[in-house]
């Protein structure tokens, strides 16, 4: 009476070349992949991953209609943002025609095509150098700087936002200015610069409230309390994080509120206070709930959660959250996040001591080549991977690792991480 | 013939807590729509009898917060316009909060759809707005009934300690598995040892090595479905450096880590036949070659072999050698599943009670008959397994010396029916019946499309249609 089996998602992709045209297939085949209902009380069940799981084809055929109403949705909507350009230039609304094409930008980053979109703001930012009314310039440089600062681009980002500010302090521009305040304070944290972020963050924070800004004086508080966490200025941490939580409740941002009761969990979390660490995360997830859907923040908060629980022992807590986590990355299309749940994943199972726990990793560093294309995530997964092994007490392996992580975060110019993983070696050798 | 495990009902367990539940605790959650002031003034109006105690939350995020302070022994909360969304949320949200509340949701015309999952999640009831008192007070009295639960003293059991595991049980179907075990142990023979997932397939091998000649050597195990298909003739055979991308040291593989020991290849049918090739040469030649390597390896380990698959049904299928079946099948022990093993059930719940009992602290020298009941009646799919994970959690939530049907997961508390018993206000329509029909049936396979497609009768493609148009 039933079919076929599924085919795992391993063989499945491994069928499938590395072509940009097959990218929604691929995150449609990933994201109805299902844990084969055999192996769920296995004993292979609790070392599923992505790969292992599998498809139908006939469920994949089935669904394609779905995906290719996506893909058409996605075109129109970019070729309705090219038309409204395009009347705007017609009718010599060069201003209307920089919102139009930074507005085809924003659809091609909300599906995580940031390279795409950064080749509509530089278009965007070609015409806006033409206009006398310095403003459309500034919004161009603003979105390229953070465009620059996903794709891990962070001197070009802060070229943008530097530019961006000039322009907006010699306009008189007070929301721009802020604005490119907090892009090179978010290059700065992003790169480190602990300092540079300090000077950058407070800067932005006086100019919003000089401006009764009460949203973005919020984010910039929130900001400069991951900063302070950071630089483990608790006390001024935990200042900094209520009053943005006040800003936000206040003006009713749920998306907000989710986002900085998340950073109060982690603070409170680096505090030791687990009880209270784990309320602010639950309360985090019911204002992600009643926030537009978003799958980032959602396992953002979660993944937070997981490591807490890790982190107090509570493995199966852990265990059951990461599950969740792994299912809102695969069912969101959020599968650049899945190499950090498999590395949480196999650091669980390095608690146990359940050499077994290898897998993830594996599956973690291959999902950050293929997948995420990041070398930084590749870089963090040989971390965890050679500390797993030295926990084992397998110290040529764990070394091994530690040495790659150590070449990746050089190539990366990431001094913190890379100083981190040398102690480490360090005590290998010790 | 083996007594059946008798448990003794002691007298009803005094908690305090429960004892008060004649005064019920409701934090109400009416959302921010039109209907919520009329809503808690009818609530307001009904707690007058003194049995109930109100608040309020205006959301959920709110709710949250007074969750995370105090205790409370139901939440009530209004749905909004996506009813199914705000029921996962709020089941997930109650999930960790203090005290296992329970909930109950109220929705605007609530579909088959929505009241079936909520019963699937243990949710308390759904009720319809507007809101009726007689269907409110029957639901709080069901809570209520909790406290009429009756403790029984966990029964004795002797376990047969297997290294960090034990065997328990004495039922006729344990006993056969016992004696093939004697039997077997004392020899080397290759054991293949099958059965569902989760019936002990890995400590019956471990009993095997620890019984055996090989017994002084290591007991390696492999599950061969975890490991990714690419890396497991290197994880059994080892490699040298270099071999491949990703070769960073010289790895010493299973079989030689197990020595004069025993290897265990759980879910040997996940093989590929490419490596299952490789594994008869070396059951054969009683030698290996790592991979990148030229030099053979003289082994000596025992071989003993696990599946939860037909293996004569994938030897027709091709996707299984028949040599090498033969040359592991050379002595098969089957396990029974754990609806075959009788009172075990019994036996193996109060060896895990102890067991996570001593692990996490607790003194649990109890259960009650309605847990026990409702661990009685569940279809465990997962055998032993899936009861070892739901004791463990029920032990880690549990505060008393008792465990108690609250302590166990939703999904088995769903399924004591309670939203079953709703008067339905007439007779079903035949899809009403079906859903529900379709319901248990995938509550009864824990959620297992192909198996309730099997149980049905129909085909998978057909049950999920039908899951889709009931919003299962």
């Amino acid at each position: 009476m039933t079919g076929p089996p599924p085919v795992r998602v391993e063989k499945a992709l491994a069928l499938m070349p590395e072509l940009e045209a097959l990218a929604p297939l691929r995150a449609l085949l990933v994201s109805i992949a299902r844990p084969d209902e055999a192996t769920v009380w296995s004993s292979s069940g609790p070392y599923l991953t992505l790969g292992k799981r599998g498809v139908h084809p006939d469920e994949l055929r089935r669904r394609m209609p779905q995906a290719f109403q996506r893909i058409t949705e996605h075109l129109q909507a970019l070729f309705k943002a090219y038309v409204e350009a395009l009347e705007c230039q017609q009718r010599a609304d060069a201003p209307g025609v920089v919102l139009a094409l930074l507005g085809a930008g924003r659809l091609e980053e909300d599906v995580g095509r940031h390279t795409q979109a950064r080749t509509w703001y530089e278009v965007a930012l070609r015409v806006a150098e033409t206009l006398q009314d310095r403003r459309p310039e500034v919004e161009a440089l603003h979105a390229l700087g953070y465009v620059c600062l996903a794709l891990g681009e962070y001197s070009a980002g802060a070229r943008h936002f530097q530019r961006s500010l000039a322009l907006a302090e010699a306009e008189f521009d007070q929301a721009g200015a802020t604005a490119a305040s907090e892009g090179l304070g978010d290059v700065a944290l992003a790169q480190g610069q602990w300092g540079g972020a300090q000077a950058w963050y407070s800067r932005g924070l006086r100019l919003a409230e000089a401006a009764s800004d009460a949203p973005r004086a919020g984010r910039l508080e929130r900001q400069l309390g991951v900063l302070a966490r950071k630089q483990r200025d608790l006390a001024a941490a935990g200042d900094l994080l209520r009053r943005a939580r006040e800003r936000f409740e206040a003006a009713g941002l749920a998306d907000e509120m989710a986002g900085v009761l998340n950073e109060q969990g982690r603070l409170d979390a680096h505090l030791g206070r687990y009880t209270a660490a784990s309320a602010a995360y639950r309360e985090a997830l019911a204002w992600a709930q009643r926030a537009p859907r978003d799958a980032r923040l959602e396992l953002s908060i979660r993944l937070n959660l997981a490591e807490l629980d890790l982190e107090a022992g509570r493995l199966l807590e852990a265990e059951a959250e990461l599950r969740r986590a792994e299912q809102v990355a695969i069912g969101g299309h959020v599968i650049r996040r899945l190499a950090q749940i498999y590395t949480l994943m196999g650091r669980l199972r390095g608690a146990q001591g359940d050499e077994t726990g290898f897998v993830f990793f594996e599956q973690a560093i291959e999902l950050a080549r293929a997948v995420e294309h990041s070398v930084a995530t590749e870089a963090q997964v040989y971390h965890a991977y050679g500390q797993f092994r030295s926990r084992l007490g397998q110290q040529d392996e764990a070394r091994a690792y530690l040495e790659r992580a150590r070449e990746l975060f050089d190539s990366l110019g990431e001094a913190v991480e890379r100083e981190r993983v040398e102690a480490e070696l360090r005590a290998l050798s010790a | 013939m083996i007594p059946p495990v008798r448990m003794e009902p002691s007298v009803p367990f005094a908690v305090p807590s429960r004892e008060a539940l004649a005064l019920l605790r409701i934090l109400v959650v009416a959302g921010e729509g039109g209907s919520g002031g009329g809503l808690l003034q009818n609530l307001r109006q009904w707690a007058d009898d003194g049995r109930l105690e109100i608040d309020t939350a205006p959301d959920l995020p709110r709710a949250v917060r007074q969750l995370s302070g105090q205790r409370w022994d139901v939440v009530l909360a209004v749905l909004g316009e996506h009813p199914d969304d705000d029921l996962s949320w709020w089941v997930d949200t109650l999930r960790g909060a203090t005290g296992s509340p329970r909930l109950i949701a109220v929705a605007q015309a609530p579909s088959m759809g929505l009241v079936l999952r909520a019963e699937k999640s243990g949710v308390l009831d759904v009720l319809s707005l507007p809101l009726r008192r007689e269907e409110l007070v029957r639901a709080l009295e069901r809570l209520r009934s909790v406290a009429s639960e009756t403790a029984v003293p966990l029964p004795l059991v002797e376990p047969h300690a297997v290294g960090p595991y034990a065997l328990v049980g004495q039922s006729p179907a344990m006993l056969d598995v016992y004696k093939l075990l004697a039997r077997v142990a004392g020899s080397s023979a290759t054991v293949l040892v099958q059965g569902e997932s989760g019936t002990g397939k890995e400590v019956v091998a471990r009993a095997i090595h620890l019984n055996g000649p090989h017994a002084s050597g290591a007991f390696v195990a492999v599950n061969c479905a975890a490991i990714p298909e690419n890396l497991l003739e290197s994880e059994l055979f080892g490699h040298e450096k270099g071999a491949f991308t990703g070769a960073v040291t010289r790895k010493i593989g299973r079989f030689e880590q197990a020595g004069s020991g025993t290897l265990f290849l759980d879910e040997i049918a996940d093989m590929s036949l490419a490596l299952q090739a490789k594994i008869l040469r070396a059951v054969q030649e009683r030698e290996i070659e790592r991979v990148g390597g030229g030099e053979t390896i003289p082994i000596d380990v025992r071989l003993i072999a696990a599946t939860n698959r037909d293996l004569k049904e994938a030897i027709k299928q091709g996707r299984f050698r028949e040599d090498l079946y033969y040359r592991l099948a050379v002595v098969t022990i089957r396990l029974p599943t754990l609806g075959e093993r009788g009172d075990d059930l019994v036996l193996l719940t109060a060896y895990y009670v102890r067991l996570f009992a001593q692990r996490y602290g607790k003194k649990i020298q109890a259960i009650s008959d309605r847990a026990l009941g409702l661990l009685r009646a569940h279809a465990w799919v997962g055998n032993v397994r899936e009861l070892r994970n739901v004791i463990e959690r029920a032990v880690i939530v549990a505060t008393d010396a008792t465990l108690r049907a609250e302590h166990l997961p939703d999904e088995l508390r769903g399924e004591e029916a309670t939203l079953a018993d709703r008067p339905q206000g007439g007779l079903l329509t035949l899809a009403e019946a079906e859903a529900r029909h379709i319901a248990r049936v995938l509550a009864h396979t824990n959620g297992q499309i192909g198996a309730a497609a099997e149980l049905l009768g129909i085909h998978r493609n057909t049950l999920t249609r039908k899951m889709k148009e009931y919003g299962l």
